[in-house]
């Protein structure tokens, strides 16, 4: 724990961190792990992967999610977590700006879902920034791994 | 002398001995078998869970190998009619939007051997709506257009689609549909077996494959000689306009 103040504030702004990418990673894998078929559609539907393999990726993705998540809201191993947690924002907006360039009409899936939608619902712009501002949260954290109320505080000192 | 504090203070935090290697090693361990599991069971929910139990696996009148669509006018076609192909959802509203608008004239044109009417029954939304509706009422189908009433058989379906999306179809809605089509007697005997067995369903499971293989990730998806045109199908004249401007 520091005792100047701006490493008291820089400790509670990778909290929020911590907190904002942790949760949604958790929401997200929550919301499309008990739909293996669905996830592996929507991953397929940004015709970037292979068939097979894009269906693994379906398949693994809410798992890595929900684990990389609870390990960001818990403050276990942040930096690896957000590292993990970085990567895989980084592959969506790879993903999605690909899907917009191509003039696809498909939902990310981000959420559940996914597939062909119509023209006028996709909302590219929407997701591209949600992810790009989570992005910046892992960055922050792997740059400053050290944050308040962690539990790699209480665990390992 | 005093006494030894060391003691009393590794007493008072005993969590710092824990080695992060070990807490490290068990999560890594736990985010593989996660992943592990998550691929086997994936897997296992793709292929259909119904297995055929005899006949011939692959229904009447498809085309384009084991995962390809169903002729549905395969004796009225005209040889330089265009090719429709329709990818449908029998659990999709928005085909039974399309089918509400559509439906009379694709039949009309199919029927008057205008076009080559070539439907796929996609079954993913069984994923997204956690039943096996999809499936059952496309096996059904399937098993209707070994009876030779394929089209009809459809066309009850879409007729029948419940008004709540995920409400799924009974086994005994789908026998109904079976009447409606006019499939009886014998043949009804025959349909009744071939859809309680799923006899169709591993081929159901195969067109959904190679429609995500062919880039159909949504229902309804229209295609003309190949070319996605569902997005500028507003009424039944723009497509009867479209198959005019196709037709050679």
């Amino acid at each position: 724990m520091r005792l100047d103040g701006g490493g008291r504030r820089a400790d509670l702004i990778g909290l929020l961190a911590r907190l904002i990418l942790g949760v949604v990673l958790i929401v997200a894998g929550a919301l499309k792990v008990t739909s293996p078929a669905s996830s592996a559609l929507a991953v397929r539907a940004f015709q970037i992967l292979p068939y097979d393999f894009a269906g693994y990726v379906g398949y693994a993705l809410p798992v890595v999610e929900i684990v990389v998540g609870l390990l960001l809201v818990a403050g276990l191993f942040t930096r690896v977590a957000a590292v993990v947690g970085g990567l895989l924002m980084v592959a969506f907006l790879i993903g999605i700006i690909s899907a917009w360039k191509r003039g696809l009409s498909i939902d990310c899936g981000c959420f559940g879902g996914g597939g062909t939608i119509r023209a006028a619902q996709t909302q590219y712009g929407k997701d591209v920034l949600r992810d790009a501002g989570l992005a910046v949260c892992a960055v922050w954290l792997v740059a400053r791994p050290s944050t308040a109320y962690s539990l790699n505080h209480r665990l390992f000192g | 002398m005093r006494p030894d504090a060391s003691k009393k203070l590794a007493a008072a935090t005993p969590k710092k001995g824990t080695n992060p290697a070990v807490v490290g090693a068990v999560i890594a361990v736990v985010v593989i078998v996660g992943v592990v599991v998550a691929i086997l069971i994936g897997n296992s929910s793709k292929s259909g869970s119904a297995s055929p139990s005899s006949g011939n696996p692959v229904p009447v009148g498809v085309i384009g190998g084991t995962g390809g669509g169903i002729v549905a006018n395969a004796a009225t076609a005209k040889p330089n009619a265009p090719t429709i192909d329709l990818y449908e959802d029998f659990q999709c509203p928005d085909c039974g939007k399309l089918e509400k608008a559509m439906g009379p004239q694709i039949s009309s044109l199919a029927n008057a051997g205008q076009i080559k009417l070539v439907v796929h029954m996609l079954s993913f939304l069984d994923g997204n709506l956690k039943n096996d509706s999809s499936t059952r009422s496309a096996n059904a189908a399937a098993c209707a257009a070994d009876a030779g009433k394929f089209l009809q058989y459809h066309a009850a379906v879409f007729a029948g689609q419940p008004t709540t999306e995920g409400a799924g179809y009974t086994d005994v809605q789908l026998t109904g549909f079976a009447n409606t089509a006019g499939i009886t007697g014998g043949a009804l005997t025959t349909w009744q077996k071939c859809t309680s067995s799923g006899q169709h369903a591993q081929y159901v499971t195969d067109v959904q494959t190679a429609g995500e293989k062919a880039g159909v990730f949504g229902t309804p998806t229209v295609k003309l000689n190949g070319k996605d045109i569902t997005s500028t199908l507003s009424t039944p004249e723009s497509l009867v306009a479209a198959v005019t401007a196709a037709t050679k």
